[in-house]
Parts: C-alpha cells; sequence; structure tokens
C-alpha cells in the first residue's frame, strides 16, 4: 500500500504534552472502505491519534497525509481535510442553541457554500438514514443521549465526509441507548465508509472492524484482523488488556 | 389495593387544589409571630399608600401656570412640572427649536425599539437602522441641513442628550466590547496582553476621572483635527468604559462554554469567523445576557455624571428647573418627575432582559 492509495496515513508521528510523550513513533495506514477500531486503556493516546488526524491537536514530529494531502501549518490543508474528515465525539457537542436541523445544515452552508433548499434536502435524507427526521425542529436539549449522538452523526455525514473518526461515541451514553448508536454506526460501515473508531464495543470490532488497534502507552502495540485479535492475541498488553475488558 | 396504575388525569392523583382562604392561613396568618407581622405591614402600607396619595393626587395642584397656587396647597405641586418641562427635558436647546429635540428623542426610541426585535437581528439590517437613526437624529439635533439652524452640542440637553449620550455608548461600546472580549481570548500572545491591559487599565480609573480627562486634558494632548467637540471625546470615552466592562462580562459567557463546541465545529470545517459569530458568541450572549443588562441599566443612570464636564442631561437640567425663586421649594416634585422617567427607561430595559432570557431559554429546553 503507498500513499497514493491510502486514505490516511501516519508515519513516525511524535506528540508530547509539555514533557508527556503521549504519541510515540506512530505508523498507520488506512485504506479507503477500510474500517479500523483502536483499543486501549485509558491515557494510553487513542484519542489524541485520531484528534491529530483533523488537527484538534497538533503532532510535533513525523507527518500525517489525508487523500495525498499533508497536515502541516497551511492552513488552506487543513481546511481541506477538516471537510473531508467527520468527526463523532464522546459528549456529542451538538450545537445547543440551534434545532437538529440547523445543526445539520449549518456547515454545508457556510463551508460547502450550498444553498438553505439543498442542504436541507440533505440534512432531511440523512436524518431518515438515522432514523429521526421527526426530531428534527427540536433542540438537541430535548432528545435523549441516544437521539443526540445519531444527530452528531448525521450533522458530520451532511458533510458528505470522505471519511469518519469516531471518538468513544458510546462510552457516554446509558446502556440501552448504544446499541442504537451502533446500529447506525454498522450501517454506515456496510455501505463502505471509511472509518477509525476508537470503541470498547468489542462486539462492534468483531462485526465490522477489518483491523483492530491495541494501543498502550502511545504506542500501537497490536494489530491484527478482530478474528485473530480477539482470539489469538500475541502481546503480553494486549492479552491482559483483552482479559480484563471482556472478564465481565 | 390493585396494582393497577391510574390514569395521569385520574383527580386522585393530582395534589390537592388550594382555596384562597387557606393560601391566605397558611402563608400569612400561621402562629402568633406571623400573624402580628402581617397586620402590622398592612397597616404600614395602608398608612404609607395613603400619604403618599394624599400628597401626590388628593391634595395636589395640577394645572396652575404659577406658584401662587401651590403655596396654600398642602399636596404636590404639579405644576411645576407643566412650568418647567421644557426645560427638564430640553435643557439649553434653543426654545422655539424644541420639536427638533423632541423628534430627536423619537427617532432614538424607535431605534432602540427596533435595535430589539429578532429579526433584524443581521448585520446588514442592524446597521441600516443605526446609520439611519445616526443621520436622522444628527440633522435634526445640530441642523445645518434642510434650512434648519445650527445648534452646537453644548447646547444639547435635556432628556435627548441623556438619550443620546446613552445609545451612542451601546453602539460604539458594544461592538467594542466584543471585538475586546474575543481578543482577550486571541491565541496572540502580544493581543490577548494588550487587550488584557487595557481592560485592567481602564477599570482601574474612576469613569469621573476618565470623562474628566477626555473633556479637558485629551485636547491638550492630540492634533486639533484628531479632538472632535467636547461631546464626541466625552462619548467615546465613556464607550470605552462600558466596553472594558462589557467586554469581561462576553468573556465570562464564553468561558464557561465547554471547548467540545469550538472542536466539534472545526471538524466540520468552519474557521474563526464562522465559529466565532454562529457558535461561540450566540452561546456567550445567552451564557451573560443577566450581567450585560445590568451593564446596560447602570450605564444609563450614569450619563448623568457628564454633568461634571459641563453637559445638561436630564437630572442637570431638572435641577436647573427648579433653580428660579419661584419654583424653588418644589424640588421634590421635580425629583419625582425625573425618578419617573428614569424609571420608564429602566424598567422597559429590563423588562426587555427578562423577554430575551425567557426567549432564549425555550431554545434550549
Amino acid at each position: 500500500m503507498n500513499n497514493e492509495t491510502a486514505a490516511i496515513s501516519l508515519s513516525k508521528v511524535n506528540k508530547w504534552y509539555g514533557e508527556f510523550h503521549v504519541l510515540k513513533d506512530i505508523d498507520l495506514s488506512v485504506s479507503k472502505g477500510e474500517k479500523i477500531v483502536v483499543c486501549g486503556p485509558s491515557g494510553s493516546g487513542k484519542s489524541t491519534m485520531i484528534r491529530c488526524i483533523n488537527r484538534l491537536e497538533e503532532h510535533q514530529r513525523g507527518t500525517i497525509a489525508v487523500f495525498g494531502t499533508e497536515l502541516d501549518d497551511n492552513v488552506k490543508n487543513i481546511d481541506d481535510i477538516r471537510r473531508e474528515v467527520g468527526m463523532v465525539f464522546q459528549h456529542f457537542n451538538l450545537f445547543p442553541h440551534m434545532t437538529v436541523l440547523e445543526n445539520c445544515t449549518l456547515a454545508p452552508m457556510l463551508v460547502r457554500k450550498l444553498s438553505e433548499a439543498e442542504a436541507t434536502k440533505i440534512a432531511m435524507r440523512v436524518l431518515e438514514k438515522v432514523c429521526i427526521p421527526d426530531q428534527a425542529l427540536k433542540y438537541p436539549g430535548q432528545l435523549s443521549g441516544g437521539q443526540q449522538q445519531r444527530v452528531a452523526i448525521a450533522r458530520s455525514l451532511c458533510m458528505n465526509p470522505a471519511v469518519m473518526l469516531f471518538d468513544e461515541p458510546t462510552s457516554a451514553l446509558d446502556p440501552e441507548m448504544i446499541s442504537e448508536v451502533l446500529d447506525v454506526m454498522v450501517s454506515l460501515a456496510e455501505e463502505g465508509m471509511t472509518m477509525i473508531c476508537v470503541t470498547h464495543e468489542m462486539g462492534f470490532a468483531r462485526k465490522v472492524a477489518d483491523r483492530v488497534i491495541f494501543m498502550d502507552r502511545g504506542e500501537i502495540i497490536e494489530q491484527a484482523p478482530p478474528l485473530e485479535f480477539f482470539e489469538n492475541p500475541q502481546n503480553d498488553r494486549t492479552k491482559l488488556f483483552l482479559s480484563q475488558i471482556l472478564a465481565h | 389495593m390493585t396494582t393497577t396504575a391510574l390514569p395521569i388525569s385520574d383527580p386522585a392523583t393530582l395534589p390537592p387544589a388550594k382555596s384562597p382562604i387557606s393560601w391566605i392561613r397558611d402563608n400569612l396568618f400561621n402562629g402568633i409571630a406571623n400573624s402580628s407581622v402581617t397586620v402590622v405591614i398592612v397597616f404600614l402600607m395602608a398608612w404609607l399608600i395613603y400619604s403618599v396619595g394624599s400628597w401626590a393626587f388628593i391634595n395636589s395642584v395640577w394645572a396652575s401656570p404659577t406658584a401662587e397656587a401651590c403655596q396654600s396647597a398642602t399636596g404636590a405641586c404639579w405644576s411645576v412640572i407643566n412650568a418647567r418641562a421644557r426645560i427638564i427635558l430640553f435643557g439649553l436647546y434653543p426654545f422655539e427649536e424644541h420639536w427638533r429635540s423632541a423628534l430627536a428623542c423619537v427617532a432614538v426610541v424607535v431605534v432602540v425599539f427596533l435595535s430589539c426585535i429578532p429579526a433584524l437581528w443581521t448585520v446588514f439590517r442592524l446597521s441600516i437602522v443605526w446609520l439611519l437613526g445616526a443621520a436622522i437624529f444628527y440633522a435634526l439635533m445640530h441642523g445645518g441641513v434642510f434650512g434648519l439652524m445650527v445648534v452646537p452640542t453644548d447646547r444639547w440637553g435635556g432628556l435627548s442628550l441623556t438619550l443620546y449620550i446613552f445609545v451612542s455608548v451601546c453602539l460604539i461600546g458594544m461592538p467594542t466590547s466584543i471585538v475586546l472580549a474575543l481578543a482577550r481570548q486571541s491565541r496572540l500572545p502580544a493581543i490577548r496582553k494588550l487587550a488584557a491591559l487595557l481592560i485592567d487599565f481602564v477599570r482601574s480609573l474612576p469613569l469621573l476621572a476618565i470623562l474628566f480627562a477626555a473633556a479637558l486634558i485629551i485636547p491638550f494632548a492630540l492634533p486639533e483635527w484628531l479632538q472632535g467637540d467636547k461631546l464626541g471625546r466625552v462619548i467615546v470615552a465613556f464607550s470605552l468604559f462600558f466596553a472594558c466592562y462589557q467586554a469581561e462580562n462576553i468573556r465570562a459567557g464564553i468561558q464557561i462554554i465547554p471547548s467540545g463546541q469550538g472542536e466539534a465545529a472545526k471538524a466540520l470545517g468552519l474557521n474563526y469567523w464562522q465559529l466565532t459569530s454562529r457558535i461561540i458568541l450566540p452561546q456567550a450572549f445567552r451564557n451573560s445576557l443577566p450581567p450585560m443588562i445590568n451593564q446596560f441599566v447602570m450605564t444609563f443612570k450614569d450619563t448623568s455624571i457628564i454633568t461634571i464636564v459641563g453637559f445638561f442631561d436630564v437630572l442637570a437640567s431638572a435641577q436647573a428647573a427648579f433653580g428660579v425663586a419661584e419654583w424653588a421649594p418644589y424640588y421634590i416634585e421635580v425629583y419625582v418627575f425625573v425618578g419617573f422617567i428614569y424609571f420608564v427607561f429602566i424598567f422597559s430595559l429590563s423588562r426587555y432582559g427578562a423577554y430575551l432570557e425567557k426567549r432564549m431559554r425555550v431554545d434550549h429546553e
């Protein structure tokens, strides 16, 4: 796999928070249509890594490229990449002062310069896909957590991104709402979306992931297809982690 | 007892309704202490209403053109308002031109009213309203166009001067305060520190000193073409003072916005200005609406400080109104009248603030 065909490629990426070395020589290449699940103990740098991909965090050494566009200090490149990369957050981060529909049409209108009518049409189609078109005129505060996260996914999809990043999308949800969000993610995966998901939902990983990545202390320790990863982990730290999260 | 759930509308599941009598008993007469407090307060209120009412309405003189009729009356002498209203409202403005000052007041009130309508809250529409309003006000007050006699700003006075200063300070101060608040949050250290320094410097000075400096000291420091007239300088200085306080109110509103809001907007590809104008500022205004309205109210009352640099705002004009021997004893009536003017404006302002808060709460729920 070379850089031209890779959707996302990270090579020798390093990042420090002050003295603390959060990412150590991260190498990762994600091809188009590939689904990656990233797991690992908290503080291992999973979120930091995917947040570097759309420059919510800045890496200090190494290169990150999205569809051949390299992330550097060039603002235009950052804008180009953010337009192609959608992101879903643990705490939804919907805009509370806008309706669901306005949340979904804001960026297409401002960034993609669509007309309100076009943006609304796309938004309603996407809201239909996540099964909440009837909530379009409500405010985020009126929705349940699961609905809010589905709106957040819809909001990203309205930008028609080529890649979706999920940063622990179900961690802040009540247990009975996790599956409605995962269902949306599964159907997205089935449509061929390129996805990187930081999640501890191992059922989801088994079902859709092409590759599972285990990170610990800022390093990628192990990566393998899900079957191999869960049945036959190689590294001791991976084994320990799996035994801890699968035990309960 | 059956275990079937009762429908919500079943009267048995609702709290029992209270009759007015039981409400009074529960809230005003529950026990000896509360009952006696209630009785005492009712008597005090009745006495207060009676004495104020008889002074203000029953024993008062309303429409006598001279003060003589008032001398024998035991109540209020409202004739003083009748006789001296023009001084209170228009100050030193030339007598034959008072209609211009009155129309200018109306223009200001219309501009403020229009600015309060959410449908006009776009930069374009508001700028049109404000520019048009300012042009009309200035043409009326200053004259020199359409054959109107020129009235220099040092003869402006009364209510129209108070309104003019208040509205100008708000219109100049609000955009400045937003710029200061954003600058103070800037990622560039030079801009951030400069804004912080300016805000802290201005806040550490009394308004009185700032206005004094603007009126009397700045002319020595600036070249003549930059000085403008005294009123202009005072308004600019007052606006800066207003902006520094308001900027801190806005900053407080910005700081409590979760960082995820900015991250989500950036991840969607919004640039700094889109993020600021569509995500950050609308939420910041919501968050700091009560202290922001408070700042407007304080500014309205602070306009009376301009007397010390030689302007006749509504309060100073009122003092001039009873400053003649004939009406001198009736200063209380004049102050009540001016107090009423302040009350009308400030009460409208706070009701508008309450309306805005309600409107925004509805959005959130």
